[in-house]
Formats: structure tokens, sequence, C-alpha cells
């Protein structure tokens, strides 16, 4: 067992400091519960994490409902969760169709989250106050893509960012791999984004260029 | 096909603890002793981070309040940005944002420092999960844009400062820099932009675009999806009238 600590702003631009208000209804905070894959997992999401207190936007179980918000409802139909539309509509059912089994744990300080089949992943304190909240959803489409059966199957181009030569990136943005999806997320959300800030969009923007940019072994060629 | 778990029952492997500790808001407002511009400032930051309907009309009325102010604003928010330790990224981020959405040329200098200024060293031992090199150039691509928003604006300055960015040793700065010049530069500004990317060997730069989602290869979902028995209604974005626990 670790125990860890984290001093969290009460309010900054993360997209925390107003989604509090609205996630905090039992209708919402059921459906995210049993459809996002914690639910079984009170032990892990006790002890500080925030399951006791899950309108509390400082802690880690509100942060993660955040995200589940922008999932759900970043599209203006976002009842239409078809295939056939837009990841921004459906990238909602990917999570909830991949991942049963999701832990929070502290982490080494850097770790976002680690996906380990089956339908379990864990997030690690970063995912809750390193990323921004469409940051957070790009993570869960992440994982969800590799639960999904997609592997990463090519090494980082020279000057990437997460690491120059190592394995880990995609071959192409066609092989529609965990980072073209996380970026496609985004980019969804920077164009079409809906109950949201053009701040937070840009920000997506910002962060879906940095996938384009530096996790493709071939530069797909275009951008945000 | 997984099965979903059941109950909340104990576990008996180890888990983790955590604690938090709160703070009012990221900044020091050492070098402003305006209380009342020091407001405006974090409710603006604040309001970056809204969301339902009328999140867009509450952050812009925010910042139509600091616009009356902008050069003061301008000074404390680059105060700001340069007393942020390193490390508090999304902080030091929404400064810069703030500077684009302020548009006001006194932010020039500062810009084009941020942009300048050379990447620190990667700080995360699994940058693949989380880059702190990445997060610094998602800043330094936000100055990027502010100052393609302010050469937009006729700022000619902002021009001199973009053809720097596209020479930074990062390349997703260069590349925002190359097409900032190209969307707003002067034709002689795009002609010195052309004649250093050749001097470079980096033309290629040139040929990425920026493209409307609508217009790429999209994702095919559901070919891969292993698990069909999830599906249940979501309720509205919008509770009215429901009383929040």
């Amino acid at each position: 067992m670790a125990s860890c600590t984290y001093t969290v702003p009460d309010k900054n631009a993360s997209g925390d400091n107003f989604y509090g208000g609205v996630i905090c209804n039992q209708v919402y905070i059921d459906y995210f519960w049993n459809t996002y894959g914690f639910s079984g997992n009170k032990a892990y999401w006790d002890d500080g994490w925030g399951w006791d207190d899950c309108c509390n936007t400082n802690k880690a179980l509100a942060r993660a409902f955040n995200a589940c918000y922008l999932l759900t409802y970043s599209a203006s139909d976002y009842s239409n969760d078809s295939w056939s539309s837009p990841i921004l509509n459906w990238g909602r059912r990917l999570v909830r169709e991949n991942i049963d089994d999701l832990r929070c744990k502290c982490g080494d300080g850097s770790a976002i989250a680690t996906s380990f089949g089956g339908g379990l992943v864990e997030v690690y304190l970063g995912f809750f106050y390193s990323k921004d909240v469409p940051g957070r959803a790009e993570t869960l489409i992440h994982e969800s893509r590799h639960q999904d059966g997609k592997p990463h199957n090519a090494n980082f181009p020279a000057g990437s960012v997460f690491g120059a030569g190592k394995s880990g990136a995609d071959s192409t943005w066609d092989y529609e791999g965990a980072w073209m999806y996380g970026a496609l997320y985004l980019w969804w959300f920077f164009a079409a984004g809906a109950r949201t800030t053009t701040a937070l969009r840009n920000r997506a923007r910002q962060r879906g260029n940095l996938v384009i940019d530096n996790a493709f072994a071939t530069h797909p060629g275009f951008n945000i | 096909m997984k099965s979903r778990q059941g109950t909340d029952t104990p576990i008996s492997g180890a888990v983790d603890t955590v604690k938090t500790k709160v703070i009012e808001h990221p900044f020091s407002f050492r070098a402003s002793t305006d209380a009342e511009l020091n407001k405006l400032i974090v409710a603006a930051v604040n309001h970056m981070g809204g969301t339902g309907e009328g999140a867009e009309d509450a952050y812009q009325q925010s910042l139509r309040a600091l616009r009356g102010r902008a050069e003061d604003a301008v000074k404390v928010v680059v105060a700001e940005y340069a007393a942020l330790p390193e490390d508090q990224y999304l902080d030091r981020w929404s400064l810069v944002e703030l500077l684009s959405a302020l548009r006001h040329r006194s932010a020039l200098d500062a810009l084009g420092r941020i942009v300048a200024s050379e990447i620190p060293p990667e700080r995360s031992k699994d940058p693949h999960s989380f880059s702190t090199a990445g997060e610094e150039v998602m800043i330094r691509t936000t100055a990027v844009d502010a100052l393609g928003r302010l050469r937009a604006a006729g700022v000619a300055e902002a021009g001199r400062l973009l053809l720097r960015g596209a020479e930074h040793s990062n390349f997703s700065v260069r590349r925002a820099s190359v097409q900032a010049i190209m969307e707003s530069g002067s034709p002689d500004e795009q002609k010195a932009l052309r004649e250093l990317l050749d001097r470079r060997q980096e033309t290629r730069l040139l040929e990425i675009k920026r493209r409307d989602v609508r217009e790429v290869p999209q994702a095919i979902g559901g070919r891969f999806v292993v698990n069909q028995d999830r599906k249940n209604e979501a309720p509205p974005p919008e509770l009215k009238g429901r009383d929040p626990i």
C-alpha cells in the first residue's frame, strides 16, 4: 500500500471548478459509477480518493467523474452514440464498453494510467491533478483503444517529447491506434465541443497537436 | 465478453491512500497590490474551466471585465507567469492563454520570450504517459498562437517574433510558427520564412496544413469492441429542478 499527497489549487483552469456543481447529483453519480467501471471498486476509491466526498472536485473521484461528464455530454446530440457518428459522440460508448474495472492508485509521480487488459485500467495521481478534464477524457479513450485490442506498433520519431526512438508510438494516423483516437477526440472537442469554453477547447487543440506532432512514426501531414 | 463487477465489497489486496491539501488559487500576486485587478485575473482563469450552457458567456464576461484594464492586467499576468514554479504547467498555460485572449500589444515582448525560451529537460520518468516537455511545448505553441493573433491584428513586431519561433529547437514550436506566418504574416515575412526554411532544409513544414476535423480520416468505431452489454441511457446534461446531494 502506498500513501501520497497532493496540493490542489481550489480553483484553476483545469475544468474542475465548475464541473463540480454539475456532477453533484445522485443521478449522475449513479450513472457514472455504474457505467464507467467504478462499480465494485469502492475499496480503491475510498481512503482520501473521494468515495465519501464525491462532489468535492479537490478529490480524485469527482475529477474522474468530471471526465465522465465531458465524455458523456460534449456532443450537442449526446444521446446519439452510434458508431457511424463522430468520435465525440461515441467516445463514451468506447470507454463504457471497454473499461469495466477502473482503479485509482498513487503511481510513481509520472505515470497517468496503465491498461492491463480484461477491462482493467489503473489511473494515477497525475490523471487527476496534472491533466485537465479534456486530457483525462483523452486518456480514457486512449486506454480504451488498448483494451479494444489495438497496441502501439512503432517507435516515437526523432525529437518526440514522448521518448524519441522508444517504443509506444503508432506507425501512422491510418493505423487507427490509441494515439489517433485520443487526438481525434480532442480535435472534435475543439471543433464542436458543447457546454464548455473556448479556453478549454483551445487547451484540447494544443494537446491534440502535441499528439499529432509527436506520437506517430510518420507525421500525418495535417494538424488542428 | 467481460463481466461487470457486481458489488462494492472490501478487497483483500492493498489499496493506496491519498491526502489532498487545498490552496485558494495558484498565484502569489507579489508584484501587484491591486486586489480588484488580482480578483479579476483569478476569475478569468477560473472561468476558463467552466462547463454547462452558460460557461462560454461567463468566461467572455470575465474577459470583458479585464479588457478595460488590459495593459495593467498584462503586467500582472506576466509577473505571475514568471513567479510560478516550473512544474505548475496548467497554471502557467492558463496565464499564456489569458494573454492570448486579451489580445493586447503590450504582451508582445513577454510572448516573444516565452516562444523563444528553450524547453527544460524532461522531468517525467514515463514521458509516454505524461511528458513535462510536452506541457512546456503546449505553453509555447499557445504563445505562438497569441503572436499570430496580434500579427493578424496588424502588430508588425509579432511577425519578427514568429520568424524567430520558426527557428526554435522544438518541432511543434517551429510548425506552429510557420503556420502562423503563412496565415497572418505579410508577403515579405512569408518570403523571409521560405528563405529560412530553404536554408534549414525544412520546407516540409510548409506542407503540414491545418484542417477541419471533418476533412481528415475518421476513426471507425466498433470494429474491435468486445463488450456489447453496457448500453444505458444517460440522464440529461442539466438536471433543472433537481436537488443536488
